[in-house]
Order: structure tokens, then sequence, then C-alpha cells
């Protein structure tokens, strides 16, 4: 049995909440019935596929349909001038107001130019896949290579080939707090670092798909593979119709991880079916997915950090350049939050940080769980363990010492105003945990290495987040909700059942949730920043909330009872001495005008724009921490990493299904792994040369051990009943407690990410091991 | 996957696969597992016109130990059978293991020994185990057949001294003799993926002495090679000094990627035929 | 078993009737010879639980039971496999559709989260107990290597097979029981007829 526990610090009487109970749709998804996006086919359907530039930078110099349009089967080819507004404008997506981001954009089919490998060029609609693989291979393309920059660095020095106009820089923060030359100079240690993480490919199991039709009014209906329903808006942008006749219907997804962020099918499948107006098909290959879709931010990351000889931190210098890739897409937002999170969850002191996001023409970077608050826990926690080391003090304490508490400003201004229970989460994983193995054979070196982190959840403050959905009785006193929260995986539907029938007693058999549907559902904005449970959770909280003290008004006043002393619960209405079925309640609610439907409405925390030179007193909603564990074995000759034992503790708040928090820790921890050891985009120059999923290696099952969890639940959370967000936050340590029990395995570091055997190698080497 | 459309016969006999392959020329694929073939054509790598089916075959299953030592293997063995077989484990123990590692437990299910031998990845476990033990294979043109031998059939990177209509009908490998012990080494970076290098090793001893070997690696050129320098000098060593006599293996030429590069593949194969020698020779005292 | 269908003339053509059992139902198609068999289960029978994933037979999404030995359905063609008994997740139900133990299983231990490896690790896991020997976890884990989860981190999967095999194992032995219970009494029974003979 995967071990796991909770640890609860304010006891509620919660009767669904809190329940380890299977969530619905695991049901059919098990039974084998959920019709993902690409499981919807129609009569007279269409396909679509894109052509691709083979190049990373060139000019377009030809382009002609004429023999791809003549092949049998053919509806149409389109190249960009046939879209009526060519553009895809990056605002933030799925926001219900909008915000002054940065705005850049980029094509839905490029016309003069490519910027990366892999860049669409044209689209090919057909009657069936073999007509399309026909005709793609026709569509006549040529390309004048133009010179190209693939390192951000570089892209950044004078003279490099501008990707854009006018040149590379897309996006800097900077944070200055304190005086940071005075730290360093009072300082007993000043401990240095430079690390590199690696592009890395969500590699969700399901590849991007979709359908497309025109329904019976003639709105354009998209149903694909999505983590934002919002994008109808861009679609209808794009075709230059009004937004009310666009819609968008997210089906269950196959794993999103902030991939299907981005629109992905939608604008071409979109086109396809307002030129057609037949129902089109669109299925992305594995291939093209890696090729071409936006990956993570591959960061170079310096850290000076100066601290007293018990530890104490002093100061910190961090300097940060982000591969932004060919396009901006969310880069901007990536850096902000890698600039925000960069010093961990501690108190630093002086501050001086430089933060850029360059042009490059490698494939675009944009969203993907952690969101650049991922990459730097790379950065702080090796800064950690170095500092840890040099000053002969226990890993686990100086990180206790240090620990950002209740009170506390973090770097970029913003109070820490929940309880922080960070020291409880490194307890936890070491009492858990207990000794070190030992090796297994000779050449082999076992290693154990700890990494604790901050995570932000919720939407950036200044980007007036909000989310609805609405809650209504039907006559027979079984539920309906409805909101727009697309669910990935995450078991975001779900919840919301449960919120519901912990507050209204309807029992979860008898509660229907539709979801993701821009037309027919509330907006409630992305399922991405850990915002669902916060943002919707909240929104069916307050809807329930109307609907019960709503009826139970109304019964008070029906039934002459005093209306404190009622409860709605699984039985109905109850009192001292009293009871009511609640289907007779709600024949009471219609006869007196009180609705037996609501619609509720979360609005998250506001505050100001941030501008480059970041300081605010709010930038989050607010934040989870965790402590992670690892020890590994070595291969002290092949450099054969393999994890023995995985611990990971975070303070979730409160655990709305304690099994969906398990699987969500769980599951960001393996992929954390994977990118700690396994993933890797390969580019060379531009060229992805990532051909399939037998070279984009992620873990498997022997490749990792179990995951033992320990979730604590401080009940501090802003989400309902308490809750954190966690979908995020256990994604981040993976990387650095790996190369932190490498390091205590061999004795030097690992700076570089993904830590394959050769690198492990060279770190034996480097210690003087005997080769 | 989407791919465009093919034409598909259903070879009866060696015969008319190989007739079928004289008819159409270069258009013309064998498919029997399909297990190397369809994920090329799935990823637009190859496009045929007609795939010719040998995987229903009447012939070339066959698993038997031969009266004079040899292990006779047909090419439609799969993987999954061959890695369970316990008279080819008795026999041979080399194969079966070799065979295990291959890929998932699907694509054993399906994939056969013909099909690998004839695909000739270079880091393919089944070809390096054949030249190690220097098995020959029987193919035939339908009409005729020969004898190649394994060293002589693997020529290059998906390259095989196979003529355009022939085929691969079964292949003798000779069994582990009295006094032999063996080795398989692998290292890849995850159970199942194609090896970064490997190693197979054979050592006969007597009185903790080699009196001789066949040592092979994988993967690190564009063939299996027999390490015939490192043969020659364990012969009269002793099992306890192996491991000083392993330098750096000559005659490799790995190809590096983004996960590994070419010295520290080079560096692995030392280290793996090292591990391979000190395996095959502790199973060798055991066998004495 | 059929041959390869003529559709206008020829000895060959691109088109093959096929027909396959697929969770117990017969169907027969004629579809193009290059359908891989995944293609041809979701396209041509309309069983859309295996998935596409990759293409390349890797990441196991495809997943389907032939004659009872788990293949990936994306690099196998249907031609080749004319005749066969195919096996997907919906063919683990009960006959009333209800969850079949394994699914069950599943279902308690949160083994699927965004559910699109499900299918295909369902097959894997059948397979596996299928063979009927108990395995470990690492065995476990070994048996399911060749099917990739993004979102789970595996451990839940493996929680959910260990249980199903318990349940198999104790339901067996539960049976195994009976039956000798039963035989037992028929024996008695038996002997006791014989004696009633013996005494008249």
């Amino acid at each position: 049995m995967s071990a796991s526990e909770i640890r609860s610090s304010k006891a509620e009487e919660l009767r669904v909440v809190h329940q380890p109970l299977p969530r619905h749709d695991q049901q059919e998804k098990i039974a084998g019935s959920t019709r993902y996006a690409g499981d919807l086919a129609f009569s007279s359907m269409l396909h679509a596929r894109l052509v691709r530039a083979p190049v990373p930078s060139a000019k377009i110099t030809r382009r002609d349909a004429a023999t791809a349009a003549a092949v049998p089967g053919v509806a149409c080819v389109l190249f960009g001038e046939d879209v009526p507004h060519n553009l895809i404008w990056v605002d933030v997506p799925g926001q219900t107001v909008e915000v002054a981001a940065l705005k850049a954009s980029m094509e839905v089919l490029a016309t003069d130019r490519v910027r990366f490998h892999g860049e669409p060029v044209a689209l090919v609609v057909a009657d069936s896949e073999e007509a399309l693989a026909e005709a793609c291979d026709l569509v006549d393309i040529e390309y004048e290579e133009l010179p190209g920059v693939f390192d951000p660095t570089e892209a950044l020095a004078p003279g490099a080939p501008a990707v854009h106009a006018p040149g590379n820089l897309l996006g800097e923060w900077n944070i200055d707090r304190g005086a940071v030359d005075e730290a360093f100079a009072a300082a007993d240690v000043i401990v240095e670092g430079t690390y590199r993480t690696q592009p890395v490919d969500h590699a969700y199991l399901e590849p991007e798909a979709g359908v497309g039709w025109l329904d019976d009014e003639g709105v354009l209906t998209l149903r694909v593979a999505t983590q934002v329903v919002e994008h109808y808006r861009d679609v209808a942008r794009i075709l230059g119709i009004p937004d009310s006749r666009v819609r968008v219907i997210a089906p269950y997804v196959g794993g999103g991880f902030g991939g299907k962020e981005d629109m992905t099918v939608e604008p071409y499948l979109a086109l396809a079916v307002w030129r057609t107006r037949r129902p089109v098909k669109m299925q992305w290959t594995r291939q093209e997915s890696l090729l071409a879709r936006p990956k993570r931010h591959a960061m170079l990351l310096r850290y000076r950090t100066a601290a007293c000889a018990d530890g104490t931190i002093l100061g910190q210098e961090v300097d940060i350049t982000a591969d932004s890739g060919a396009y901006a897409y969310l880069s901007a937002l990536v850096l902000l939050y890698s600039s925000v999170h960069a010093c961990g969850p501690y108190r630093v002191g002086s501050v001086r940080l430089r933060a850029r996001c360059a042009y490059t023409n490698n494939p675009p970077t944009s969203a993907f769980r952690g969101f650049g608050g991922m990459q730097v826990v790379f950065g702080y926690e090796s800064q950690m363990d170095l500092l840890a080391r040099r000053l002969s003090i226990p890993p686990a304490d100086i990180r206790k010492r240090n620990a950002l508490a209740r009170g506390d400003v973090l770097p970029v201004g913003q109070p820490i105003e929940t309880e922080v229970l960070l020291a409880q989460t490194i307890d936890a994983v070491c009492d858990r945990a207990g000794g070190k193995p030992r090796p297994s054979g000779p050449r082999r070196a076992v290693g154990r290495g700890i990494a604790s982190n901050i995570q932000s959840y919720g939407r950036l403050v200044w980007l007036n987040d909000s989310a609805a959905a609405w809650v209504g009785w039907q006559l027979d006193g079984s539920l309906t909700v409805r909101c727009g929260v697309p669910d990935i995986g995450g078991g975001q539907a779900s919840s919301l059942a449960q919120i519901a029938s912990e507050l209204l007693g309807t029992p979860m058999d008898r509660i229907t949730v539709h979801f993701g549907d821009s037309a027919l559902t509330p907006l409630a904005g992305t399922t991405t920043a850990t915002r669902q449970l916060l943002m919707s959770g909240n929104a069916v909280y307050e809807a329930c909330v109307l609907l019960r003290d709503g009826l139970l008004g109304a019964v008070a006043e029906a039934a002459g009872q005093p209306p404190g002393g009622l409860r709605l619960g699984p039985g109905g209405v109850t009192a001292e001495g009293f009871g009511m079925d609640l289907r007779e309640a709600l024949v009471i609610c219609r006869r007196r005008n009180v609705p037996i439907e609501a619609l509720g409405t979360f609005f998250g925390p506001k505050g100001k724009p941030v501008v480059r030179d970041l300081h605010a007193d709010r930038v989050f909603p607010d934040f989870t921490f965790g402590t992670h564990l690892c020890d590994v074995e070595v291969d002290l000759d092949t450099g054969k990493v393999r994890v023995l034992r995985y611990v990971a503790a975070h303070d979730v708040g409160r655990a709305i299904n304690p099994r969906s928090v398990e699987g969500q820790i769980s599951g960001a921890v393996v992929q954390g792994l994977g990118m700690a050891l396994l993933e890797e985009v390969a580019l060379d120059d531009g060229v992805n040369l990532t051909g399939g999923l037998f070279q984009y290696l992620i873990p498997a099952s022997t490749d990792v051990p179990d995951i033992e969890t320990v979730v604590l639940e401080s009940g501090e959370g802003m989400g309902p009943f308490g809750a954190r967000g966690i979908g995020e936050p256990p994604i981040g340590p993976p990387s650095a407690a790996v190369a932190s029990a490498i390091h205590d395995a061999v004795g030097h570091r690992p700076v570089v990410l993904p830590i394959t055997p050769e690198r492990v190698l060279a770190c034996v080497d480097a210690a003087g091991q005997p080769g | 996957m989407f791919t465009r459309a093919f034409r598909y016969e259903r070879a009866q006999r060696y015969t008319d696969a190989c007739d079928l392959l004289r008819e159409h020329g270069e258009e013309a694929k064998v498919i029997a597992g399909g297990q190397s073939l369809l994920p090329m054509i799935n990823l637009g790598l190859v496009q045929p016109g007609l795939v010719v089916d040998i995987s229903r075959l009447a012939e070339g299953r066959e698993l038997t130990v031969t009266g004079d030592g040899y292990l006779v293997l047909g090419a439609l063995v799969t993987h999954a059978r061959l890695a369970a077989d316990p008279a080819a484990r008795a026999a041979q123990p080399l194969l079966p293991a070799a065979a295990g590692q291959i890929g998932n437990a699907r694509v054993r299910n399906r994939g056969t020994l013909g099909g690998s031998l004839a695909h000739a990845d270079p880091a393919a476990e089944l070809p390096l185990v054949m030249v190690a033990l220097g098995a020959t294979y029987e193919v035939t043109t339908g009409q005729a057949s020969r004898e190649i031998r394994a060293e002589d059939f693997h020529l290059g990177f998906f390259t095989t001294g196979l003529d355009d209509d022939e085929l691969i009908v079964s292949v003798r490998a000779p069994v582990l003799g009295p006094g032999w012990g063996w080795s398989f080494q692998e290292v890849a970076r995850r159970d199942g993926d194609f090896a970064m290098a490997s190693a197979v090793a054979l050592i006969r001893s007597a009185d903790g002495l080699i009196i001789e070997s066949r040592v092979a690696v994988g993967g690190v050129s564009d063939r299996p090679l027999r390490l015939a320098d490192v043969e020659t000098a364990l012969t009269g060593c002793a099992a306890a000094d192996l491991a000083g006599r392993v330098g750096p293996i000559q005659g490799i030429s790995p190809a590096g990627d983004t996960g590994a590069s070419a010295q520290y593949k080079a560096r692995l194969t030392r280290v793996l035929v090292t591990r391979a020698l000190a395996e095959a020779a502790a199973r060798a005292e055991e066998a004495a | 078993m059929s041959e390869a269908a003529t559709a206008g003339g020829g000895g060959m053509s691109e088109a093959v009737t096929v027909t396959l059992v697929v969770n117990g139902r017969p169907v027969t198609r004629a579809a193009g010879a290059h359908l891989t068999l995944l293609r041809w289960l979701r396209d041509e029978a309309g069983v859309t639980d295996p998935k596409y994933g990759c293409g390349e037979g890797i990441c196991g999404a495809c997943t389907v039971l032939v004659d009872g030995e788990p293949v990936s359905a994306c690099i196998v063609l249907a031609a080749q496999v004319d005749g066969a008994e195919v096996t997907t997740a919906a063919g683990l139900l009960g006959g009333d559709g209800s969850l079949g133990p394994l699914q069950r299983a599943f279902h308690e231990h949160h083994a699927a989260q965004c559910g699109f490896c499900t299918p295909g690790m369902l097959m894997a896991a059948a397979a596996l107990l299928s063979a009927g020997r108990p395995a470990s976890r690492e065995e476990i884990r070994a048996a399911l290597h060749g099917n990739l989860c993004r979102c789970t981190g595996y451990g839940p999967i493996v929680d959910a097979v260990e249980a199903a095999q318990t349940e198999a194992a104790q339901a067996e032995a539960a049976q195994a029981e009976a039956a000798q219970a039963e035989a037992a009494q028929a024996e008695a029974a038996q002997a006791e007829a014989g004696q009633r003979e013996g005494r008249r």
C-alpha cells in the first residue's frame, strides 16, 4: 500500500469534504466510456492537418497549393492570407477583464517568415487521413534560411540576429530590496552557484485533438482538449465574428499541465469549419506535439548567497536568463513567477534580482506546471544545500532557521498572511524516512537530499481573477452544478460536487456537474495556476451558501421555527424536534418565491499591476509550502541513478479529497523526477531532434519508487474549508532533492538538468572517486 | 498511424513471400511482427506500396535443441517465446536473457527473431548475441537456401547481407557447452530502452584459468563487434585478474547524442565488458 | 481467416475484409489494408477506449489483448490479426455494464486521474493477473513498465493491481474451499447411501 498520512491541525466536522471518495469521473474513465476530444466522430466529417516549417529561421519565398489541392478528397489548402485576422494576441488567457498585459503576437499561419522549427505555414483539409497525408507532402513551400540565434544569453548580446523587431529582450523583472552590497560585505560566507535547466515537454498521454462543427444556429462549436474554454474569444477575433457566435466545449482532458493552456488546435479547426461549413476533426501526432508545442522555459540561474556562520541568510543575488523561444506566449508572466519565487520559502535579508527572458529561434516556451516557480527551486535549494555543507549545519536545520513565518515579507514586498508549516514539513519527511539505507553492493553509493519549496496558488492578483458557478436543485432534491471549469484529471469537477454535497447535504450520487462549456456553463477561468479549487470551489461554496440560507429561511418562516436552529443535511431540514423532507422544503421555496437556483461568483484578491521594478504588497493570493526527501543509489561506474525512496510533505490547508491530493502529489513528484533525471527536448541550433517518445524519455513505473506522501492540514488556505492549492507545488522540489542526494552520495554536485548518467560520472570524477 | 494507403498480401509459405518480393522490388516491405516496420511507417520514415505479411507462415516456428550441440530457432519465434522457453534457457541462456530485455512485453509478444536480425539496429540485443555466439542464419530465396554467419550478415546501420528477395528462415546457435559461463550486460536510460552500450561475454575456464572466450559489444558501432584483441588478452589469464586486462575498448565508434556523448559511451563499454567478463567467469566457475 | 479481398479486380487491392471478435462481439469490415488495429477498432468498429498516444508502440495507451496477449494496437495491422479475439477495457465490464473486479480496484484506489492511459493500463494489468502467479509490487511495476502515465505517479495503479490480485486469490481460495466442501458432502452422502444399501 502506498503509505500516506494526513495530519490535521484544525479539526472540523466534515461529512463529505475530506473523505477519500472515489471520483465520479473515474468510473467512466475506468469503464473506457469517457469520450475525449479525439473520440468523437461525425458522418461527413473532414480531417485537418498543418504543414509546418522544417527549419528554425527562414524567409518564406514561395507557397503554392495547386498540386496539393488537386489531390482527390482535398477540400481546401489555406495559407495565412486566407485567415480573416491572421494574428494570435497573447493576452493572459481566460481573463474576464481586460488587463494591460504584455501584448505580443504571432500569426495563425506564417506568411513571410518562420521563426521556429515546426511553425505552422499551411492548413490542409481533406475527407480522409490518407488524402491528407498525400496532400500535405505536396504543398509547395520554399524557404530561404536566415541566421538564427539559439541561446538566450547570445540573443541578448549586441549584434545577435533579431527574432522580432526591435530586439530579443522580451521581458525583464528586477527586485531590489535592502542593502545587498553591505550584506555581502558583512557576511561570514558567500556561496555561489550557476545552474542550468533544460527545455521540457508536457508529454501528456493525450496528444492535442478536437472536433469542430457549426450547430443548428450556425454557432461555431469546438470540442477540444483544452484547459481554457475562454479561448472562444480568441477564435472569434481570428475569424472576425462576434464572441457570442463561438462556443468552446472542454471534455475530460487527457492531461494538460499547462500545455493545453494556450490554444492548440482551436484556430485551425475553427478555420477549417468556417471555410468548409462541415464538421472537421484535427488530431495532432505525438511527433508534432513534441516538435512544435511550447515547452518549459530553459533557464540559466546564477545565485550568490551571503550568510552568517550560524546559517542566517543575509542576502541573495540572483540572475535569471530564460529562453522564451520564438514567440512570447506567456513568457513574461513565467519569468515574473520565477522572480517572485526565486529566493524560496526563506527570509533572505537583502535581495538583488535581475530576470530577463529573450527571444530565440528555439521552440516557443510557455506555461508548464510550476510556471517558472519550478525551475528556481533547483537554484535556491542547491544554494541552501551548499550553504549547509559550507557551514557544517544539517540541511534540515539551516532551512528551519531561515524559514518564512506569518508576517515575514517576501522579497517582492508581499507579506505572508497565513501560517507557514515549513518546519513541520521538514520534520515530517525526516521522521518518516528514518535512517539512510546501505549501498546494495561495491561500487555503489547511497545519498540523501531534502528540498523545500514555496509555490503560489491562484492567479496574479492584478489580473482581477474571478470564477462563477451555478448551483440548482431539481424538484426531486437532486442537484445540478454548472461551472465552466475544464477538468484535466485533477478532480476539478468532482471537487465541486464534494463541496456542494458538504454544504447542502445532497448525496454525491445525486449531484451532476456539467462543466467546461463556454456557452452553457458560467465562466470559471482557466484550469491553471492551481487556481480552480480556490476560484470555482469558492464560487460553488458561495452559491450553495445562498441556496442553503434561502431555503432554511423560507422553512423557518413557513414552519414557525427559529431560523438559527435549522440544519440542512442528508436527511433534509432538521432541528430539535423537527424534520422536513427536502422536497417539501423546495415546494415551500417555490411558493414563497425563494430561488432554488443560484449563481455564485468568487472574486480573487486584487492588487495593482506590477511593473518591471517589482515591488508590490500583493502579487499572489497565497502560497503552498512543502518539503521532499529523496534517497538515491548511484552506480559509480556507469553513473546510473536509482531513486530508492521518496517522501513528500505539503501543507494543503484542507484536503477536500485526500486521495486526490495524494494523487496530485505523487504525479507531480514523478513528473519532477522526469525533469531531474530523464527529460530533455533535444535541440541542435534550433532544429528539434526529438523525434518521438522513443527519444523523449518520461518516467515509467520502474523508474520511480512508491511516492510516500504526508499531507499536513493547517486549515489556513484561502480555498473552501481552508484549502490551499496542490496541483503545482509538488513538482518543484524533485530536481533539487535528487541533486542534493547525488551530492551526498558521490561528493560533488550536479548543476545541469537533466542529471544524466554521464553528468553523474563527471561528478564522481570531480570528487576524486576511483574510476 | 495517419498514413497513406498501401496494399497487403499475406504469404502462406516462404516461396510465396519471396516471389512477391521479386515481383514488386523496392516498393515491397516484409512484415512479420511489425514492431520495427510499423513505427517507421507511422512516423512517415517509410512508405511501402505493398506489405508482405509473413507472420502467419506455417514454417519458421521451430525451437529445438539438436543432438550435435545447436539450438535451432525459426525466424518467426517471438521474443516472448524465446525469453520464456525452458529448453532455450537450459541450452543457451544467453538468448532468452537477451530476448527478455527487448522493449516491453507488447513488443516481445509480436516481435520476431528474424525481424530483429533483418532490421539490424546496431543497438539491438539479438544481433549482438548471435555475433558473440558465432551463430549462422539460414536464408532463402524461396528457390534456394544458403547459410551465412552472423558476423558476415550484419554489415552496418540497418544493413545486412540479405539480397532483396531473401528471407531468414532459421538461426543456428551453439548451445552453452560444459565449462562455459555467459553474461549479458546493457545500460539504458530506462528499462527496455535501446542500450547506450551493451556487452556479451562467454568464457570457458578450467582451474581458475581462462581457456577461451568470446566477447562482443553492441550499440557502439554500426553493428555488433567481436573484440578479438580482448579475447586474445584473456587467454591463459586468471579469473581474478580479468578486470586488469580490460583497457579502453578499441575499434568502436559510438555515436553521441543529447543524453550521452561518444566518450561516455566508450567509457561505459569498458565498464560493461569488465562486468560481463566477471559474471561470465563466475558462471564458468560454477559450471565446472 | 480470410484472404485479401479483391475490390474491383486484380490480385491485390488496398482493401481487406477483416473479422475480429471485439469484446465478444464479431465485427466484420472491409477497409484499407494499411489500417492499424488501433485505427480499425476506433474508426471501423466504433470501439474508442484504446487510445492514440504515440504511434510508436511505446506509451501503451493503445494496449489491447489479442487472443489474450497484450499488444500495441498502433503497431499491428488489423489484417495481420484477422480472426482473432480482441479485448479492450470495455470488455472487462460485467454483463450489466458494471465495473469488473480489476476495474473496481482501480476505482477504489484512485488509479485514474486524467484517465487517458487507463484503458491500456487495465489491459496490461489484466494480462498480468491472468498469468495466475502472484506478483510482488516490484513485479507489478515491471509488468506495467511499458504503459506510461503522466498523472498518477504509478503508486495508486500498483496499489490497485495488488488489491485486485489479492481479491482474485481470495475468491479463488474461497471457490476451491467451496468446491472441496461440496465434494466432501457428496462423498459423505454417497457413503451414507452405500451404508443404507449395505443394511438392506
